[in-house]
C-alpha cells in the first residue's frame, strides 16, 4: 500500500522543479525516474509529462553509458549502496 | 563553433600525477585542434556502477568547450587509442535551451574551481547533487 501511494500523485516532478534540460551527470534528478533496480520507470507510474520523460530517458541512458548508474541489477551485480554517490 | 561537453574516465590504477597528465593530454588535443576550453568539472575518483575492464573505480573529468565538428573526430580518435581512458562520452549542445544549460553548467564548473584546488583529496564527491536547485 505504501508503495502504491508513492505514485498516487500524478504530476511531473520535473515540471514542478522547473527543470528545463536534464543533465545526465545529475543523478539526484534522474533518481525520480529510476526503480530500485535502476530500470526506467514508466510514465504511468511516475506521472512525468511526455517531454520530460523523453529527456530523462536520454539522460539515464547516457548515465548508464558512462558507468554513473548500472544497466542492470541482479544477484550477480548487486549494488550495495546504490545512491552512495548521490545523496 | 558548437558547444560540446566530453566526459572521460581515467584508470584508477594510475598515480595522481599520471591522472593529471592524462587530463592535460586530452586538453592538449583540444588546444591543438583550436577548440576553446571554457570549463572543467573535476568529478574526482568515483565508484563505477559496473566494472569496466575489471576496474571498479575511475577518475571522472568533464571538459566543456567550443569547437568545430571535426575536432570531435580527432579527439575521440585520440581517446580511443589511449588505453588509460576507460570510458568517454561527448554531448553536443545545439538548441537554444541546451546552450543556456551549457552556460549554466560551465558557470557551475567554474564556480567549483575555487574549492577544486584544495579538493585534491577526492574521497567525497558531494557537489554532484548541488546542481538541481539552480
Ligand atoms: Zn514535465
Amino acid at each position: 500500500m505504501a508503495e502504491r501511494r508513492k505514485f498516487k500523485k500524478r504530476f511531473c516532478k520535473y515540471c514542478e522543479l522547473k527543470i528545463d534540460i536534464i543533465d545526465y551527470k545529475d543523478l539526484g534528478v534522474l533518481k525520480y525516474s529510476l526503480s530500485e533496480r535502476f530500470k526506467i520507470m514508466p510514465r504511468r507510474l511516475t506521472g512525468n509529462c511526455k517531454r520530460h520523460q523523453e529527456l530523462v530517458t536520454i539522460a539515464i541512458k547516457r548515465a548508464r553509458q558512462t558507468a554513473l548508474i548500472p544497466y542492470i541489477v541482479d544477484r550477480k551485480n548487486v549494488v550495495e549502496n546504490p545512491f552512495e554517490n548521490v545523496r | 563553433m558548437t558547444c560540446y561537453e566530453t566526459l572521460f574516465v581515467v584508470k584508477p590504477t594510475l598515480t595522481e600525477e599520471e591522472i593529471a597528465a592524462q587530463i592535460t593530454k586530452v586538453k592538449d588535443v583540444l588546444a591543438k585542434e583550436g577548440a576553446e576550453l571554457v570549463g572543467t568539472h573535476d568529478m574526482g575518483m568515483r565508484k563505477l556502477a559496473y566494472t569496466v575492464d575489471k576496474h571498479a573505480r575511475g577518475y571522472y573529468t568533464v571538459l566543456f568547450y567550443k569547437a568545430a565538428g571535426a575536432t570531435i573526430e580527432e579527439l575521440e580518435r585520440n581517446i580511443k587509442n589511449n588505453e588509460d581512458i576507460i570510458k568517454f562520452l561527448t554531448v553536443k549542445y545545439s538548441k537554444n535551451k541546451e546552450i543556456a544549460q551549457f552556460d549554466k553548467l560551465v558557470a557551475n564548473a567554474n564556480k567549483k574551481v575555487a574549492p577544486e584546488a584544495k579538493a585534491a583529496e577526492v574521497t567525497e564527491v558531494p557537489d554532484v547533487t548541488e546542481a538541481p536547485e539552480a
